[in-house]
């Protein structure tokens, strides 16, 4: 039951079917506050048992999506559909949609057992029915022993948990969670990262996640849409957006980047190249690129995708020289800090794969930067 | 060198300083509360002070105390004090009901608005303190008697031939009451309402809640703190009050406060007055010591499960 | 014996007054305080508590211009207010006005001092009839002075009660103790003075007994009669009349002489179209008395002399009488007092009224609960 979602992305895939239909399609929706545009013209589909977290810095609009999806807000303009009903206009107590709240909202003048009956006593469920499911959600949790406590009686993991029982009870099609895990600590974070995984594929319910921290985004999700300034920069596979930025602002965001700024000098169907004021060589790619003849484009490397050494590379392209100005040492890789002649500095990561540092390059070393073909992403905007 | 000697014997700063409204209550509330103990355990006399001494020398060498206890039974004995007292309770009760009614609306009202009209209806709500409080009861009397501003307006509007008989009946009383005591229920409900997190009624509706249904099961069950203060606060002066029975009511309308005045002033029995001040406390403050318990029992029970 | 409201510091005063009043029981017995009050070295201070509107404050100033004693000068609206300041003690007055009903039993307590006679030369100015009316209080007038005087009857808005009952017998308290009579004017208003002495007494009056009786029989016959005519009664008050006879809220007012005329003086200021008139009912009325008394722990009694002598000199006794419409019990005095005042039937009686006029005693103290507990009855009308 267990499968870890990268192993699941390989069969899950309903956005490349054709014929599928989106869970969850957001229609050209935009949200203002007075004169300020909180969510600007975005259009998404997601599809059923997605795990898509909605990524961005604070103030980017993704929460106030999330709680257009809930239906706290209306929006400005454009409409949602949940499973193909038009619910822009529907209030939130008539929604098939859940949300566990960033503070949780546990009612505190009720038991943990009371919060998680709430929803189902809401919809008139019958009282043996109420015990049954309340019991069964709480063992899911792992809170069947707090039935009778006070919120105030539990820890912050425990009250994420009734949050979480609370909202699910009710079978929704689609759970919103905002920013699920931001009030744990970083240990128990991650464990609860699994445990929602594993929720998420015995119910098979659809969950939109509001998060700001990229690795959560990464590790959850089987889409990330990652939002600036209230528009959806890029959709995508936690591989892709890392893999593939289709901006720079992507490619910044997520991970850690080198990027140099150049021109196409050659710009071939099957490959490019770019000359870069930063590079002693010109930065080849062996794949075309849709741009303009002689504009600026950006190239990002990652920095574990590239290499040093002591000795020049062969061939005319993808190397420059560098000085090592600074090393941090994080157990499994380090990381160094290499100076351009330009002045700039690059950003390159190696495992540490070698137990004696003998042969390691060090501090103020000439070195020489090189990275293959494959390696660098183009970047028009 | 002090701090340092009153250490020594156990007395610190903060000792010092919590010592401070022990030592307030002490002064202001059990000192006058033993005395009128005292008197209501004696027994009038024409005298200075009007009323016998409770301890007396026999010999200088024997203590003697007297307690009579006849204060109190002539209150059980006489169904005029349980008349009055229970006719304070239930006005004051109804008032209370009222200022609730009324009051928990305009509190909620004022929690839910911007905070800086906010400011300006929290204003509008304590202003009238700024007036004495004798004088906005006349100024009741002014708009409430038959030649007065409702009466006129209602006849000129033509709504009525006659002018309706408004004061001195117990609606002058109540509107009196609710008048004068409603911003003690706004201002703990307020400051209740206004702490209350709003994504709870976001979660209540998430949950299927439709509005009024996210009023009774989360807002009203939270605000319960904020509606008992509120209660005790108009209820308690309420149920001793004088000057507004006095002032708009029918004269009919028996109230402790009253009587109190009648036993103090009229009767001259310092000792019956007492009494009459002593029960009125008990009946008071027992359902609030008791109310206090359960609560206590109820928020700090759970923990030791 | 007026008693406006100053309601909202009743029960204040009542806390207060129960909370100071610890001790001190030791001095009981019956005024009989030495009058040794010689005038040696006293500082020229002299604290007056009276009635407020009570005096010309042009007399005040032209004492102290005299001799140079400086007066501090408090005010009261009700004899209760003054009666529990005098029982808790250390009041630190030197002169207080109680009316004689209170001073009489406040003399039983030991209040005041006996006063010097040979410290109040102008004595001799006070109506001596009077003076003896006021010894059935004060045995021998040895601890009060009269101030002022009036009486205990009914006003009325002459006109409203004309229209309503044209042969209305407003001179006799069958206006209102007479169910049949009362009743016509139940929709116009009619008030009781809250006071069950004065009720009780001139109920007494009217059913031709001894207002001052203190038989439980007779305050049963007052009871029931007074009982019969509540549901005629739309306020019970000491003060509150005044006000509403002079903008017509009520037209028939059992009330004291003085405020009558205040009601009458006040509706010509609005310039409302009432005519209030005052009568002294034929079966008789209660008279009273305000009197001047030193209490026993005054610290100026030298000072406390020398004003009351003051205020017993004619031409500031009728000075006085002017400012505050009541009627002056000084003899020497009357011919100063201006010739309206004067010659008003309802502010100084006729002698044949005055023969029908009755004091009105202390009662016991049992009787006064008695009283007291009946009154209540009355008000909340079972």
């Amino acid at each position: 039951m267990a499968t870890s979602p990268r192993d699941n992305q390989v069969r899950f895939e309903p956005w490349k079917d054709p014929d599928a239909q989106p869970y969850v399609r957001i229609e050209r929706v935009t949200k203002k506050f007075g004169d300020f545009v909180a969510v600007d013209d975005v259009t998404l589909d997601i599809y059923k048992k997605e795990i898509f977290c909605l990524l961005g810095a604070s103030g980017c609009g993704k929460t106030t999506l999330l709680r257009m999806l809930a239906g706290f807000e209306r929006p400005t303009q454009g409409r949602i559909f949940i499973d193909g009903v038009d619910v822009t206009a529907m209030p939130p107590y008539e929604r098939p949609v859940n949300m566990m709240f960033q503070s949780y909202a546990i009612f505190p003048h009720m038991t943990v057992e009371q919060n998680v009956a709430f929803g189902l006593k809401q919809d008139r469920v019958a009282k043996a029915e109420i015990t049954k499911r309340v019991g069964e959600m709480l063992d899911m949790v792992k809170l069947g022993q707090f039935a009778k406590r006070k919120p105030h009686q539990l820890s912050g993991g425990q009250r994420q948990r009734v949050a979480l029982a609370r909202a699910l009870v009710k079978k929704p099609k689609l759970l919103l969670l905002d920013e699920p895990l931001a009030a744990l600590d970083k240990k128990l974070r991650e464990h609860t990262q699994f445990e929602l995984i594993n929720i998420q594929e015995t119910l098979g319910v659809t969950f939109i996640v509001v998060t700001h921290d990229q690795e959560e985004a990464m590790t959850l999700s089987t889409r990330i849409g990652l939002m600036n300034h209230g528009e959806i920069v890029q959709v995508g596979t936690p591989t892709e957006i890392y893999e593939y930025p289709s901006s720079r602002f992507v490619a910044e965001f997520i991970g850690s980047v080198n990027m140099f700024e150049g021109r196409l000098t050659e710009d071939e169907p099957s490959y490019v190249r770019i000359g870069s004021d930063d590079l002693e060589q010109p930065i080849y790619v062996d794949h075309g690129v849709s741009s303009a003849p002689g504009a600026t484009v950006w190239a990002a490397i990652r920095p574990e995708k590239m290499q040093m050494s002591r000795e020049q590379p062969a061939g005319p392209d993808n190397w420059t020289a560098a000085t090592v100005q600074d090393i941090a040492y994080m157990g499994d890789l380090s990381i160094y800090l290499l100076r351009l002649a330009s002045g700039k500095v690059v950003r390159v990561t190696q495992p540490n794969a070698a137990r004696h540092a003998d042969e390691r390059i060090t501090w103020d070393e000439r070195v020489y930067l090189s990275w293959d073909p494959t390696s660098p992403v183009v970047v028009t905007k | 060198m002090i701090a340092r000697a009153l250490k020594r014997v156990g007395i610190t700063g903060r000792t010092l300083v919590t010592a401070v409204p022990y030592f307030w209550l002490l002064l202001f509330f059990l000192i006058p509360f033993v005395i009128v103990l005292k008197i209501s355990f004696s027994d009038a006399q024409i005298s200075m002070p009007p009323y016998q001494p409770l301890f007396a020398w026999i010999d200088e060498k024997v203590l003697q105390v007297q307690l009579n206890f006849a204060n109190y039974a002539f209150l059980v004995e006489d169904n005029l004090y349980w008349k009055a007292y229970l006719n304070s309770i239930f006005v004051a009760g109804v008032s209370t009901l009222i200022c609730l009614l009324i009051g928990y609306p305009m509190a909620y009202a004022i929690a839910r608005t911007r905070p800086s009209t906010r400011n300006v209806l929290l204003l509008l709500v304590v202003l009238p303190f700024w007036t004495s409080f004798l004088l906005r009861v006349y100024a009741w009397i002014g708009i409430l008697k038959n030649n007065g501003l409702l009466n006129n307006a209602l006849m000129s509007l033509g709504i009525i031939d006659e002018p309706i008989r408004m004061l001195q009946t117990d609606f002058a009383v109540y509107v009196g009451i609710v008048y004068s005591y409603l911003p003690f229920m706004i201002l703990p409900l307020y400051a209740n309402l206004e702490k209350l997190d709003l994504t709870l009624l976001e979660a209540a509706a998430d949950l299927g809640s439709r509005p009024w249904e996210s009023f009774l099961k989360v807002t009203l069950p939270l605000s319960v703190p904020g509606i008992i203060a509120g209660c005790l606060l108009v209820f308690i002066p309420a149920v001793g009050e004088f000057v507004i029975p006095t002032l708009l009511g029918d004269p009919g309308m028996l109230m402790i406060g009253k009587v109190l005045w009648t036993e103090f002033f009229n009767n001259r029995d310092w000792p019956v007055a007492s009494a009459v001040a002593i029960a009125l406390l008990l009946f008071l403050v027992i359902p609030i010591m008791y109310y206090q318990r359960a609560q206590d029992a109820e928020s700090g029970g759970g923990l030791h499960r | 014996m007026r008693q406006v409201i100053g309601a909202a510091a009743f029960p204040l005063l009542c806390a207060l007054a129960l909370a100071g009043c610890g001790g001190k029981s030791g001095e009981t017995g019956s005024g009989s305080t030495t009058a040794d009050a010689g005038p040696v070295a006293e500082e020229k201070v002299l604290n007056v508590y009276n009635w407020s509107d009570y005096v010309d404050p042009a007399v005040i100033e032209a004492f102290t211009k005299e001799t140079g004693i400086q007066v501090r000068y408090d005010v009261f609206d009700s004899n209760e207010v003054l009666e529990t300041k005098l029982l808790t003690g250390n009041s630190g007055y030197d002169v207080v006005v109680p009316s004689a009903y209170f001073l009489e039993r406040q003399i039983q307590a030991g209040v005041f001092r006996k006063l010097d006679p040979a410290q109040l030369p102008n004595l001799k100015n006070l109506d001596p009839s009077l003076a003896g009316r006021v010894a059935a209080h004060d045995p021998g007038n040895e601890h009060s002075v009269i101030y002022m005087w009036g009486t205990t009857g009914i006003g009325y808005d002459a006109a409203k009660v004309k229209s309503i009952m044209p042969d209305a017998p407003v001179d006799s308290w069958r206006l209102v103790f007479d169910p049949a009579v009362v009743s016509k004017f139940k929709d116009c208003g009619v008030s009781f003075l809250d006071d069950p002495t004065d009720m009780v007494a001139t109920m007494l009056l009217w059913l031709g007994k001894d207002p001052n009786s203190q038989s439980e029989a007779d305050l049963e016959a007052a009871s029931a009669a007074l009982l019969a005519v509540r549901p005629y009664i739309r306020s019970i008050h000491s003060s509150q009349y005044i006000e509403d006879l002079a903008n017509g809220e009520i037209c028939i007012a059992v009330g004291y002489s003085g405020d009558m005329l205040q009601a009458r003086d006040r509706a010509a200021e609005a310039g409302k179209a009432v005519d209030v008139r005052y009568s002294i009912p034929e079966e008789g009325a209660l008279m009273w008395f305000d009197t001047l008394a030193i209490p026993a722990d005054a610290k100026h009694p030298g000072n406390a002399h020398k004003f009351i002598d003051y205020l017993l000199r004619p031409d500031v006794a009728a000075a006085n009488s002017n400012f505050v419409n009541y009627a002056t019990a000084n003899a020497a005095a009357l011919d100063q007092v201006n010739e309206e005042l004067r010659s008003d039937t309802g502010i100084y009686p006729t002698p044949e009224v005055k023969e029908r006029l009755q004091p009105n005693l202390a009662k016991s103290a049992e009787f006064t609960r008695s009283l007291n507990r009946a009154w209540t009855r009355f008000t909340t009308g079972n």
